[in-house]
């Protein structure tokens, strides 16, 4: 800057004139001597020193410029250390970085050059120019000493550069080992500094997460980790399945298995799983693996590898294939003392409708008896007692019977089926209560019972295979409502289970020429089912010739949309490559079909990924105006939901592009709309969504209006909501002449009080991480069935509603002892706080509250232990959670 | 030998043998020893599959100590019920309108809401339609003219057609009979059928229903609609110049409550319809003088309509404008200080009686408690229930109810309300709100009718832009002497 009077100046005029033309300033002087009058004594003498080191530097005398180096590097480090603002050494040097830079070139190979090159490249961090990467530069040229010496937000900028010119170099194909060397430093300096996330972000920037393991450590593995887990949400694939293939490696490292067994289970990597028991040699951790795994509701068979002792692992399969679940059920249930069975009516609650709802009427409605049959099944689902069905015939009037035979025709079906619902996970209590309904002569009922036993077996597994024995026999029967139930009930009982010996018994059926179309139908979605996610190929093939082989007219039928919905379940989630080929072959599929298999492959396929691009060609689809009566722009809507469903951002952002697609879209759309909705939000009543919903549900167009009343049960489904509940009232007094509509509201209704408040239908569990493909199969047939509702649900197949208990899981956190016995400890509940990220440990939930075992989780809540005497073997408190003593506790 | 163990609902039976030789029917006979369920009743279930009577134990492949589930109850098995249940949306279609419990509206033929309100109202006194239907029997009497018989059977058939009906009926028959009596109800507008002034409708409609109903006697008393709803006013004309009086006696079908500034009741409304000035030429003057007329209620009537002056001619606008002041009206409604002195009289007993037992309902013991008083009250009640039929056969009584054992009191319970919704008579929409005999509120609004709050329906009373009663009816309440 200015030559002010120096007694150590040194060096000639020439240099010094060069650095006073690098000040921008018009006026040098008149602006320096007013700047030197606020200089404080301090950092006239810093500011004199470094001027004084900048031309030494310049000497020709090693010596000198080695000292002058030197201590130029230790006034900037001195200073480094706090960021808050631009340290004064730079402040002072920026006028001689383009002397310094000059200088640099010019000298000799040498480690001056070197050190000189270090500073060079800390003072780029203010002046070098947008993309121009000299930091970096100078970096790669310099003595490759300590980086976390220059200070964090030194490294930060590398980090930045090595990115860009990462990218650079790419394009080029150049070599990048120089940048990796960097990286390793970089990245093990992040880590020691609590800056994981800058560490993961780099290596993703430069692919190369492996060097990761190296770095991680007992204190920062889990800060790691849950950042890899939630970038994961939003990379596009394959990234996503890498950074998480990552994270499950480094949980395995530090043998935080649950959260392994997680990640394996995200990924669908079966090899992983089996790895998680293999390493893990604690068997009670082994019996909280299992629990996770029978919640994520897929089939696993545990072999000598994995548990050696053959006691051990029978008790394990056993909580694999969740025969406990019933008991646990119950066992919050008696807790929460709502054991009381209730009736449709303590549902509907017709006395606070102050005189505005009809007497009842003398003679029995079939639709309302219907109705209140499945109020009753999803309200008093799996509590084994209910006031209308389980009833004991005590005599010749036994209320069972009675119930049973006030449903008209296939109405008896889902009333006898709803004994299954009643009794759910209780195959014991379950196969004796409808045993003697398969002694009935009337079609319908054993229909009914054999829906039922596929019902009581869902998630269930046994050895004995109770369903297939039962169910098998019937799948050729001549009648076809009794057919349609024991397939829909092997496909309910054998969800996500691949079990070839029901594909063999079923995929003769799809390809019967005589077969009627209702069974075909049922067929094909039990068969998507049972191979859910599994891309099964001769599976895909026989539904492919059956979707060949339909009719014209069969083609207008509603119930032909369940052959791409069972043909789109096998690729449910598995996105592009797995459903490609199938893909091609619906493009030869008749007009009146393909577009909707189209919309079910694409929707199905990228299910719970959350793929921005699929997001936009669906909306796409949304968008367009169409003359004819085209039918696939539902299943675009629905598919919306579906793949954005996954994480909280990409949710919001679908519910605001629904409210405009429910503006500007054709009435076809809209209808779909409140459904899209419903998924969305499923058992989470969000109060905007509410609101949308109630609006909808007066709409003019009556199927809107249906779809938003079923959906108003969607998002409410478990909740007891008192705010939907008293909508749905109000509805029901409004609609009450409407025979559908009242319909549509007295199941809704029922779904808002499913199992009575302790259930809920949300397909996401551990942390809204994992998503159960059953659970979305289950909830996604139904949706589709609703896009339809006057021929399928208003119809004769109103059992398609039955397909929900595929969803159905307790909301709980059940604590249970090292003998799986349940025991009371204190926990406290609260709204999860997202704290990936976030220095230090903060806290992970808010405005808490403290309850003693078991306890129900809403929609966002999350557990901790409010006690130190207990440890949980899983992090994540859902479900049922195994306590083990503290040997460190003390008594207080 | 094999041994297994057998689950069977909750209980698992250990260590059963099964002799392969032997056919798996004997298994099943010991598995009836230990549960009692019928082999023909038991489902084995092993590996997938259910157990046949006749299969091979070699082929099926049970190992020794598996485990084996029964199914099976010896539960009696459902039937249906002898009576088979019928249901609601099985039945014709007029039985499902009884379920309903009210009956359907009237479709809007164009500007006809006027009308569509008017028979609402009218339908919902079952005196009339019963009265209709005699009129059947009886016949076309000589001294009604064609038009007004053909309306007469066009309104029964009406009154038929909504009991019948769970749809929305189209009067259309009814309104051609209506506009051929009474031409000036086709008037036009912009090639439309204008709106019309539902009390000139009510008002034609009820005079040509009791000329018609007259009974061939022709005799004052067999006049059915003016039993149902005539009103005798004793007046008392006054000249206060002159000091003149006179009184006279006229017969109408309603009472008119005027609304002025003062007005803020029903009951100041009509003591102020009662009250009226006119100008007559006066005998003893020889010119035309101002007259005081004041009348009082003589003989009471089974239902009492009133109606609300809201709409006068404005001369500066040449329209008819409406009055939106607000007029409570109570659902309970006593006129005995309208009443003239002889009625008051004949009026006391019945309303003492009255009073006393609602004292008892209340659980205020009447001074004469003793236990027949107990069984009177239950007497009163049960034939009070009865009222609605009795009065259906009682009704060429007419409003002298004095020989029958059912008296009237000179208290009126609101049973329909014609409302107007707009500012002129000849715009806007009628509404009917008529109580049904289940004690319910229905409104009538054209087509679609849908149940009310009892509290909505004093909420008619003017004041705004909602609906507001134009027209309402008030049915007598009996005591039984």
């Amino acid at each position: 800057m200015a030559p002010g009077p120096d007694p150590n100046s040194v060096g000639d005029g020439a240099k010094r004139d060069e650095a006073t033309i690098k000040v921008p300033s018009k006026d040098p002087k008149k602006k320096d001597d007013k700047k030197e009058e606020d200089l404080s004594e301090e950092d006239l003498q810093l500011k004199q020193n470094l001027e004084l080191y900048v031309e030494r530097v310049q000497d020709p005398n090693p010596e000198l410029q080695k000292a002058a180096l030197e201590s130029m590097r230790q006034e900037i480090r001195a200073s480094t250390s706090s960021m808050t603002s631009v340290p004064k050494p730079l402040k002072f040097l920026r006028p001689h970085y383009g002397t310094l830079k000059e200088f640099h070139k010019n000298m000799a190979e040498s480690d001056l050059k070197k050190l000189l090159a270090d500073i060079l490249s800390v003072l780029a961090l203010t002046m070098s120019a947008e993309g121009q990467r000299e930091s970096l530069g100078y970096r790669l040229t310099g003595s490759e000493g300590d980086i976390g010496s220059w200070g964090h937000e030194y490294v930060r900028n590398l980090a930045g550069e090595i990115a860009e010119e990462y990218t650079v170099r790419q394009g080029e194909e150049a070599s990048i080992e120089d940048l990796m060397d960097l990286v390793q430093q970089i990245v093990a300096f992040h880590m020691k500094h609590n800056a994981e996330t800058e560490a993961v972000d780099l290596l993703m920037d430069v692919e190369d997460l492996d060097l990761l393991l190296e770095h991680v450590d007992r204190t920062n593995f889990r800060r790691t980790c849950n950042y890899l887990t939630s970038a994961a949400k939003y990379l596009p694939g394959p990234d996503d399945m890498l950074v998480l293939d990552i994270a499950y490696m480094i949980y395995i490292k530090f043998e935080e298995y649950p959260n392994a067994l997680q990640i394996a289970l995200f990924l669908d990597n079966m090899q992983y799983v089996k790895q998680v028991f293999t390493s893990c040699t604690d068997l009670l951790r082994k019996k909280q693996f299992c629990y996770m795994i029978s919640r994520h509701g897929i089939t696993f068979e545990l072999d000598p590898e994995m548990v050696e002792n053959d006691v051990d692992r029978e008790m394990l399969q056993d909580i694999v294939n969740n025969t406990k679940l019933s008991e646990g059920y119950l066992t919050l249930a008696r807790d929460i003392e709502v054991m009381e069975a209730k009736t449709p009516e303590d549902i509907y609650k017709a006395h606070l409708l102050d005189g505005r709802a009809s007497s009842g009427p003398s003679a029995d409605s079939a639709r309302q008896n219907l109705a209140a049959t499945f109020v009753n099944a999803f309200v008093n689902a799996g509590f084994g007692q209910d006031k209308l069905m389980t009833v004991p015939s005590d005599s010749t009037s036994g209320s069972a019977g009675n119930w049973l035979f006030k449903n008209k025709e296939h109405g008896k079906t889902s009333a006898a089926a709803s004994l299954g619902m009643i009794l759910l996970w209780d195959v014991d209590a379950g196969l004796t209560h409808l045993d003697k309904y398969f002694h009935s002569n009337d079609n319908p009922i054993i229909a009914g019972a054999l829906l039922g036993v596929g019902i009581v077996n869902c998630g269930i597994k046994n050895d004995c295979d109770p369903a297939l024995a039962l169910l098998g026999e019937y799948i050729d029967k001549e009648d076809s409502s009794v057919r349609i139930g024991a397939i829909m009930g092997l496909g309910i009982a054998y969800a996500g289970s691949q079990n070839d010996q029901i594909r063999s018994s079923l995929s003769p059926i799809l390809n019967d020429a005589k077969a009627p179309l209702d069974v075909i139908a049922f067929a094909a979605l039990s068969l998507g089912m049972i191979y859910v996610g599994s891309c099964n190929e001769e599976v895909a093939q026989s539904i492919i010739f059956a979707l060949m082989d339909r009719s014209e007219a069969e083609l207008g039928e509603a119930l032909t949309r369940f052959l791409p919905l069972g043909l789109g379940l096998l690729y449910l989630g598995k996105q592009q490559e797995s459903v490609e080929a199938t893909a091609e072959v619906s493009k030869t599929f008749n007009e009146k079909i393909r577009k909707y298999c189209d919309m079910t492959l694409l929707s199905c396929a990228y299910a719970g990924t959350g793929n921005v691009l699929k997001v936009q060609d669906l909306l796409a689809q949304c968008g367009e105006h169409l003359e004819k009566g085209d039918i696939h722009q539902g299943p675009a809507v629905l598919g919306l939901a579906m793949v954005a469903m996954s994480e909280e951002l990409g949710l919001d952002m679908a519910i605001r592009s629904l409210e405009r697609v429910l503006q500007y879209g054709e009435q076809n759309v809209r209808r779909a709309v409140p459904l899209a909705l419903g998924l969305l939000c499923i058992s989470n009543p969000k109060v905007t969504v509410m609101d949308t919903l109630s609006r909808l549900s007066h709409d003019t167009d009556s199927e809107v209006a249906m779809s938003a009343i079923v959906s108003l049960g969607l998002i409410g489904a478990g909740t007891n909501n008192a705010r939907i509940a008293g909508m749905l009232r109000n509805l029901s007094s409004y609609y009450y002449k409407d025979a559908s509509l009242l319909f549509c509201v007295r199941i809704a209704q029922g779904l808002v009080h499913m199992g009575k408040g302790l259930l809920t239908l949300s397909p996401f569990h551990s942390e809204r991480l994992l998503l159960s493909p059953t659970a979305l199969a289950g909830i996604v047939t139904l949706l589709h069935a609703c896009l339809d509702m006057k021929s399928i649900i208003l119809g004769k197949y109103h059992y398609v509603l039955y397909f929900l208990v595929l969803a159905m899981q307790p909301r709980m956190m059940l604590t249970v002892d090292e003998n799986l016995k349940p025991i009371s400890v204190p926990v406290r509940v609260g709204q999860a706080v997202d704290v990936v990220g976030q220095a230090g440990r903060p806290k992970t939930i808010t405005g808490f509250q403290t309850h003693s075992t078991p306890v129900l989780l809403a929609a966002g809540e999350r557990a901790e232990l409010a006690t130190d005497k207990y440890i949980p073997l899983s992090p994540i408190l859902e479900g049922f959670i195994i306590l083990k003593e503290n040997p460190d506790y003390r008594e207080e | 030998m094999l041994t297994v163990s057998v689950k069977w609902q909750k209980k698992v039976f250990e260590g059963i043998e099964i002799d392969p030789t032997l056919p798996p029917y004997v298994f099943k006979a010991q598995l009836y020893d230990l549960t009692g369920v019928p082999p023909e009743r038991q489902k084995i279930m092993v590996k997938g599959g259910l157990l046949k009577d006749d299969a091979d134990w070699s082929a099926i492949g049970v190992k020794d100590g598996q485990k084996l589930m029964m199914m099976g109850t010896a539960d009696e098995i459902v039937k249906a019920p002898e009576k088979a249940i019928v249901f609601a949306e099985d039945l014709p279609e007029e039985e499902q309108a009884t379920h309903l419990g009210y009956s359907a509206g009237l479709v809007n033929l164009g500007n006809t809401c006027y009308m569509n309100s008017t028979v609402q109202c009218l339908k919902s006194v079952p005196e009339l339609k019963s009265a209709l239907s005699n009129y059947a029997l009886t016949g076309r009497s000589n001294d009604v003219d064609q038009t007004s018989h053909m309306l007469t059977v066009a309104t029964r058939e009406l009154f038929g057609d909504l009991d019948r009906s769970v749809n929305a009926v189209s009067p259309t028959q009814f309104w051609m009979t209506l506009r051929k009596k009474f031409p000036q109800f086709s008037q036009l507008q912009n090639g439309m059928h204008m709106q019309q002034d539902a009390e000139e409708c009510w008002t034609q409609l009820l005079y040509t229903l009791s000329q018609s109903l007259k009974a061939p006697t022709s005799s004052e008393d067999s006049d059915a609609v003016k039993a149902l709803f005539g009103v005798n006013l004793r007046s008392r004309v006054h000249c206060q110049e002159s000091g003149e009086e006179s009184s006279e006696t006229e017969s109408v079908y309603s009472l008119k409550c005027h609304i002025s500034h003062e007005v803020n009741h029903l009951h100041e409304g009509l003591k102020h319809g009662l009250k009226g000035e006119l100008e007559k030429t006066s005998p003893a003057l020889g010119r035309t003088a101002l007259y005081l007329k004041e009348s009082l209620i003589d003989s009471l009537p089974r239902y009492l309509t009133v109606q609300f002056v809201r709409f006068f001619w404005k001369r500066e606008t040449n329209q008819k404008a409406k009055i939106l002041r607000k007029v409570d009206y109570p659902l309970e409604l006593d006129i005995f200080d309208l009443c003239s002195e002889e009625l008051r009289k004949k009026l006391e007993a019945p309303r003492q009686k009255l009073r006393d037992e609602e004292g008892k309902k209340l659980g205020l013991q009447p001074k004469s408690s003793s236990k027949d008083s107990d069984v009177k009250m239950t007497d009163a009640e049960a034939s009070s229930k009865e009222s609605g039929e009795s009065s259906t056969v009682t009704q060429q009584e007419g409003g002298s109810s004095e020989k029958g054992t059912l008296h009237m009191t000179g208290i009126y319970d609101l049973v329909s309300v014609l409302t107007h919704k707009g500012r002129s008579a000849d715009s806007g929409h009628y509404v009917a709100w008529v109580k049904q005999e289940s004690g319910k509120w229905i409104q009538y609004d054209d087509s679609h009718p849908s149940l009310q709050r009892e509290e909505d329906i004093t909420k008619l009373s003017g004041g705004g832009d909602w609906h507001m009663a134009y027209i309402i009816m008030y049915k007598a309440r009996f005591v039984s002497m």
